[in-house]
């Protein structure tokens, strides 16, 4: 510290510290009458109370008072009331605006049930828009949050994946779209349903403008897989993915890879998937219009997209 | 009164601490918030027959410590220093100039200017202000009167500097009474 004149000045027995104690009324009864006297001799001393009390006044001024400071009268006078009446010192910083906003804290247990509640919420608005959400950004997530959404969902996204693909590889074909024409359709729908060993059929689309080109036979998951590709006038093809299926569900979902869009389905041990490049609710249609052909019940989807 | 109310009714006192301690209205209304927060919810750690006061101050002083740290300010030679944003108050009181006590009041270290705040200005004893400042009595004793007379020497000092209390050029010559830096 600087104050090298620590107690420099005063009298013996009288240091800073009981000065100090003096001018808060901190010494016993006795010490300061002592002092009292004291300080009647000791000039200095009594100089240095008095310089303290006028800086204990002038900081309570200066702080109890600082809103009020274009009266300095006024002000002392405040500080002089806070000093005699401790109660008084509340009313004058009662005078504040109280802005203090309490954020009340909970407690653990509360604030824990309510961090599971916003994961189950979290958690709950995943599952619910997974499906939705390649719709939102494009299609760059599509595949990834189709694999997450099949996986959490259990659903066999693989051979809508492979009929994706295959659809994406065979339907710009031209000169050689499918290894069996549909001028051939009973030997393409014998030949296709040896090898998947299932009797096949093909659902007419001509309603919808789509005619048979043919199909072919593709390696599948787990075994042979059917395409059967249909085209419009327009030169627009969607094909039909026929696989064998070990799980037997009947969910009807979506898959989408960019432009392309995959319906699929499960239905009595065969998965269907058709794909195409054409609007959604398009696809859609022919699609429940497809598994209603080909055995399915259509209209439990109605509660699925 | 419950606790909550308890605390509560402080707040004001606070408040008042708060700015005197830091100079600046929004950093203080931040230590009150901060410190009313803590103290609901440490609510467990108060003892029932214990001083709330000091609780509460102990509570305000560790976290303007650790603010204090975090902004690297403060010292108080710097021009930016956050009272300097302060209404310079008018007139004087006992012969002090109001406005030369608030430089010097900035001008004092900490440890010095918040004993002389509790004691001086918000009227805790000895007892309180030990414990609120975590020191033994003979500490608060010590510091308090060295507070006092290097409070004393800055204001015998600053009026010396010629009737221009425009603060730069005053400022500037009490900075080398600066003597410790906050801990």
């Amino acid at each position: 510290m600087n104050n090298d004149d620590y107690g420099s000045g005063l009298p013996e027995g009288l240091d800073l510290r009981t000065l100090s104690a003096y001018v808060d009324g901190e010494l016993p009864d006795a010490q300061r009458v002592a002092l009292d006297t004291q300080l009647g001799q000791h000039p200095q001393a009594a100089a240095r109370v008095s310089a303290w009390r006028a800086q204990n006044a002038a900081l309570r001024a200066l702080c109890g008072a600082s809103r009020r400071e274009a009266d300095s009268g006024d002000a002392r006078d405040a500080a002089a009331g806070s000093a005699k009446h401790p109660a008084d010192k509340r009313r004058s910083a009662a005078d504040e605006p109280a802005f203090i906003v309490l954020r009340r804290t909970r407690p653990w247990w509360q604030r824990a049930s309510l961090a599971a509640c916003w994961l189950a919420v979290g958690a709950g608005l995943a599952l619910a828009l997974g499906p939705l959400a390649p719709r939102l950004t494009g299609n760059a997530w599509g595949g990834i949050w189709g694999n997450a959404w099949d996986r959490l969902s259990g659903q066999p996204a693989g051979f809508a994946q492979r009929a994706d693909v295959a659809y994406a590889v065979y339907s710009p074909e031209r000169r050689h779209p499918v290894e069996v024409a549909a001028s051939e359709e009973e030997h393409l729908i014998n030949w296709l349903s040896k090898r998947l060993n299932r009797p096949l059929s093909v659902p007419s689309l001509q309603e919808y403008g789509y005619s048979l080109v043919g199909g072919r036979l593709l390696p599948g998951e787990a075994g042979p897989a059917a395409q059967f590709m249909y085209e419009n006038a327009a030169g627009a093809r969607l094909t039909l993915y026929v696989t064998g299926i070990a799980r037997n569900e009947t969910a009807f979902r979506l898959f989408r890879d960019g432009n392309r869009r995959t319906f699929y389905w499960v239905n009595d041990g065969m998965g269907y998937a058709l794909s195409g490049a054409i609007a959604e609710g398009k696809l859609r249609t022919i699609a429940i219009d497809v598994c209603s052909a080909l055995g399915g019940k259509p209209e439990t989807w109605n509660g699925e997209q | 009164m419950t606790f909550e109310a308890e605390v509560i009714a402080w707040l004001p006192q606070l408040r008042r601490y708060a700015r005197a301690l830091t100079g600046d209205y929004a950093w203080a209304d931040d230590l009150v918030q901060d410190t009313a927060e803590r103290a609901l919810a440490r609510w467990s750690a108060f003892r029932p027959n214990s001083n709330m006061r000091a609780w509460l101050l102990t509570i305000l002083r560790h976290l303007y410590i650790d603010q204090l740290r975090g902004r690297r300010e403060i010292a108080v030679d710097d021009e930016s220093a956050p009272w300097r944003n302060l209404e310079a108050p008018q007139g004087e009181v006992d012969g002090l100039v109001l406005r030369d006590v608030q430089r010097a009041l900035y001008c004092l270290p900490l440890e010095q200017r918040e004993v002389l705040l509790l004691v001086g200005v918000e009227e805790l004893t000895y007892q309180e202000a030990s414990s609120a400042l975590g020191v033994p009595i003979g500490t608060v004793m010590s510091r308090l009167s060295r507070a006092r007379e290097h409070l004393r020497a800055l204001l015998a000092q600053g009026p010396a500097e010629g009737p221009s209390q425009g603060s730069a050029p005053a400022a500037r010559n009490v900075a080398p009474l600066k003597v410790v830096r906050n801990p």
